[in-house]
């Protein structure tokens, strides 16, 4: 069995009785680009910092290449980095800060020379050797940190938020040039935002945090289609959920009742749940159907229609359950109902018997 | 990692023994006149060989130390209205006013700082000579508040700064007229400015020796005056009792001023 | 916003500054303007007083010796105040309070207390004399006082506080993260004293260095107290001709150099300060 590339083993953290992060644990492959997805305070920065050597974990490893790095300090680690504040150094150059890396490594000058030239290409920053970082916008400081962090060809490269300080529009710009940089260097990249948009559209992986913890690891797909939790599901994606009573649990199979009656037979189940405990079923928005007739039993249930909005290429659609909660639905252009709906219909909503989930309620 | 200290390695111990040390060099000499100030030796042996009282005896039983104390206390109280009242009209001129040269005059007034005091100290002597005001309180106070406005108006200035004037002109609108606006509305908001500046320009009045040399007669001297001529002759014991009083004043007032601040930010 | 009130109701403001002005006028701008001039009319007019202090041997010694021991007294305090400085500004915040309060008790305790604790530390009986001979450093006692190494000692304690105080602004204000990104880059922590903290705290050091530089220069106490006569220095210079000689002429003009360097310096920090900000 070959050992994985970079592997997070179980990392532990605390700052006297906060518990920053607990049992971290992550495989990496090599030239993977890896999100850290998570709300603030979730521990991903605590992530980035033990693997930059900034903090010693209070338990757990990292390895790289199968060796622990834990005892490297961090000038000796070898790993780029680039944070969310701008940590150009401000008395440098922009070609003297990507510079810095090679001079404390006693690189010739002709070798700093030509890597600095490349490195500025590299994020398309030519030409910029004699600015200065305090006369340069976020965008172009962030760019800069890019290059100084891969001067030096690192084997992994850590990302805090590097885009949070920026507006909209440079986020998304910026994103394609991390993307092209990723394909272009195949720099293996640990990525940490809280914005799941950016982590959809970066990472080969997603690593979604919560609570110092990991909920689930997976491609993007993935986790949108099979969240293995509440917390998972509610990050990615909209999405509904109907608190019922579970009836009955068997081989990962749920049965849930309601309030008012209906009885929701085979639906998939994640985590433990006891006959008679509260559990909630998932349903997204865009994975369910409207119909005038009811579907297969435990694929449909019956709703009014309390609220139908027109956004142009879509509807959403507001409907009540039997027992009274809310579920939203969304009509792409040219549904067969688009033109139908309206407030106070009796319909039935049905899904794909894959796209519902059922999770044990906390 | 130079700044995180739990990061720092060795280096963590060899900054914080320097700074060890330098606390230490910073207070031991503090702490030696207080030590020597009940010290038996008149030679100042230390440690010394026994303890006593009999210094504090000797500085109170001679009447022309108390004299010099009241003498500085007086000087420093008046120092102190005067600094204060010009230095706040000097600031609301600075940050409030619409003249031309606010600038240049702000300079003007923070010159004083600058100067070594024994320039304006001599000149002021040889102004003083002509006016018939050396050896009396009004030349000590004029030297004294020369000193400390500087001080008085950088404190309030920076006060009035972070205070918002369209407050008062809220007052002026609800009826009041502009001083008393002024009066009820921006001396209450800037009240910890004023009272540091106090504290600044009593203390600076208080503790000044150069000035008050040059000001000083054989019957009106202020207490450094006074510590001055006796550490001339010579190093009397005495001056440690006197000197640890003066630092027991010292640590009153900054303990007042850490309790104020503590005030003011709750 | 209501401040287009303010110019028509309250006038131009000027009125307020005029008893500080008129203050400082009376007894400052005319008193060091007579002073000043009284160096080229006395005892005659002319620049004779000047050609006599920068002419003579002894008197140029006197400047020697201020420029030395201001120069000393801001080296060793830079040394001491930047690692002291920087411990402040990362060590836990109690045990930083606590050195806070040790550096403000001592720059508070009165000029004249502090200088007689080390006249008592310093003289040949001194407990500093005493320390060296038990550890063995020195077999004799070495004087300590009435010379330029008593007045160092006696000034750098002085000018601590102020070359601290001000670096220890300048350090605070540094992002951690961008020594943290030193380090990740692979400077060693050497590397990353030499090309990062320091530069970026240089502006800290040069006006503190400046300052104390300056106080230095025009000190009275404390030189006279632990310098003796035999080591003068400017300020030494000016009241003993004024006091002790009665030559106004010969003193006004020693002030008036120390007032062109003084405010040469001042100038030099100002401009080197405006250029930063831009
Ligand atoms: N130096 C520290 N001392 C004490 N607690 C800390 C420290 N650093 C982090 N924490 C705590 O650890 C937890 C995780 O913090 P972390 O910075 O890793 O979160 P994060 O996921 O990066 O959040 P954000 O999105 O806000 O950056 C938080 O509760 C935080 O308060
Ligand atoms: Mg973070």
């Amino acid at each position: 069995m070959t050992s994985p590339y970079l592997h997070i083993n179980g990392i532990r953290k605390t700052f006297g009785d906060v518990v920053a992060t607990d049992h971290v644990e992550l495989e990496i492959g090599e030239g993977e680009f890896m999100t850290f997805l998570g709300p603030s305070g979730s521990g991903k920065s605590t992530t980035l910092y033990i693997l930059a050597g900034f903090q010693d974990p209070t338990a757990g490893d990292i390895r790289l290449r199968g060796k622990s790095i834990l005892q490297t300090p961090s000038h000796k680690r070898n790993i780029g980095m680039v944070f969310q504040r701008y940590t150009l150094f401000p008395h440098l150059s922009v070609g003297e800060n990507v510079a810095f890396p090679l001079r404390v490594r006693r690189a010739s000058q002709a070798e700093i020379a030509t890597k600095v030239k490349r490195a500025l290409s590299l994020v398309r920053l030519d030409g910029f050797e004699d600015r200065m970082p305090a006369n340069m916008s976020g965008g172009q400081q962030q760019r800069v940190a890019l290059a100084r962090a891969l001067v030096y060809d690192p084997p992994v490269l850590l990302m805090d938020e590097p885009l949070s300080a920026l507006d909209k529009k440079l986020r998304e710009e910026i994103q394609y040039e991390i993307r092209r940089i990723h394909q272009q260097t195949g720099v293996t990249i640990l990525y940490v935002t809280h914005d799941q948009e950016e982590a959809l559209r970066l990472s080969d992986r997603i690593a979604v945090f919560n609570r110092g913890r990991i909920e689930q690891v997976g491609t993007g797909p993935e986790l949108y289609a099979s969240p293995a939790t509440h917390f998972v599901a509610d990050f990615i994606g909209d999405s509904a959920f109907l608190t019922g009573e579970l009836a009955e649990v068997k081989n990962g199979r749920a049965t849930l009742r309601y309030a008012d009656g209906t009885v929701l037979t085979d639906v998939p189940m994640h985590g433990v749940g006891a006959r008679g405990g509260k559990a909630e079923l998932m349903l997204r928005p865009e994975r369910i159907d409207l119909s005038d007739a009811a579907g297969p039993q435990g694929a449909s249930l019956p709703v009014t229609i309390e609220d139908v909005t027109f956004l142009g290429n879509n509807s959403a659609v507001t409907a009540r359950t039997g027992w009274g909660d809310p579920l939203y639905i969304r009509l792409n252009f040219g549904h067969p109902m688009m033109g139908s709906v309206s407030r106070g219909d009796r319909l039935h909503v049905r899904w794909q018997p894959q796209d519902a989930h059922a999770f044990t309620k906390e | 990692m130079l700044m995180n200290f739990d990061k720092l390695g060795a280096w963590r111990w060899i900054l914080s023994g320097i700074c060890a040390l330098m606390a230490l060099f910073l207070l031991l000499p503090i702490l030696f006149i207080v030590a020597l100030s009940f010290g038996n030796s008149r030679w100042l042996i230390f440690p010394p060989p026994g303890w006593t009282l009999k210094w504090y005896g000797e500085l109170f039983a001679d009447p022309r130390w108390l004299q010099a104390a009241f003498t500085s206390a007086k000087i420093a109280a008046i120092v102190m209205v005067l600094s204060v009242a010009i230095g706040l009209l000097a600031s609301l001129a600075l940050v409030r006013g619409r003249f031309r040269g606010r600038a240049v005059l702000r300079g003007f007034f923070l010159t004083p700082m600058v100067l070594p005091v024994v320039i304006i100290a001599v000149a002021l002597y040889a102004a003083f000579l002509r006016l018939g005001l050396n050896g009396t309180l009004v030349g000590f106070v004029i030297a004294h508040l020369i000193v400390a406005l500087p001080f008085a108006i950088i404190t309030i200035s920076g006060a009035l700064e972070t205070f918002d004037p369209s407050i008062e002109d809220a007052a002026i609108l609800c009826g009041a007229s502009p001083w008393e606006a002024r009066f009820r509305v921006t001396l209450p908001a800037i009240s910890h400015g004023l009272f540091s500046a106090a504290i600044f320009s009593f203390l600076i009045s208080w503790d000044e020796v150069v000035l008050a040399i040059f000001m000083a007669s054989p019957t009106l001297q202020t207490l450094p005056v006074k510590v001055w001529t006796t550490l001339r002759q010579d190093l009397t014991p005495v001056i440690a009792a006197a000197s640890t009083l003066l630092v027991l004043l010292t640590v009153v007032l900054m303990i007042a001023a850490a309790l104020i601040r503590k005030g003011k930010s709750r | 916003m209501l401040s287009f009130l303010t110019p028509a109701r309250r006038g131009s403001g000027l009125g307020m500054a005029m008893p500080a002005l008129l203050l400082l006028l009376a007894f400052f701008v005319i008193p060091v303007a007579g002073l000043l001039s009284r160096s080229v009319t006395e005892p005659v007019a002319g620049l004779q007083n000047y050609e006599t202090l920068l002419g003579s041997a002894t008197y140029l010694r006197i400047f020697f010796n201020t420029f030395l021991v201001s120069g000393l007294v801001t080296l060793i305090t830079a040394l001491i105040a930047f690692p002291v400085a920087w411990a402040l500004a990362i060590m836990p915040s109690r045990v930083a309070a606590v050195v806070f309060a040790i550096i403000l008790l001592s720059m508070w305790t009165n000029l004249l207390a502090r200088t007689y604790a080390w006249m008592v530390l310093l003289q040949q009986t001194g407990l500093v004399n005493r320390i060296l001979m038990a550890t063995g450093i020195i077999d004799q006692p070495v004087q300590l006082t009435n010379n330029l190494v008593g007045v160092t000692i006696g000034m750098v304690y002085i000018m601590l506080p102020f070359m601290i105080l001000p670096l220890y602004g300048v350090i605070k204000k540094i992002d951690p993260a961008i020594l943290q990104a030193a380090a990740l880059c692979g400077a060693t922590k050497g590397q990353a004293l030499r090309r990062v903290l320091l530069p970026l705290a240089t502006p800290g050091i040069a006006s503190g260095a400046l300052m104390v530089f300056v106080m230095s220069l025009g000190y009275f106490v404390t030189p006279s107290l632990l310098g003796g006569t035999a080591n003068m220095m400017v300020a030494e210079l000016i009241v003993q001709q004024v006091q002790s000689l009665l030559n106004w002429g010969m003193g006004g003009a020693a002030a008036f150099i120390l007032l062109v360097v003084t405010l040469a310096l001042y100038a030099l920090q100002l401009r080197l300060f405006e250029g930063r900000a831009r």
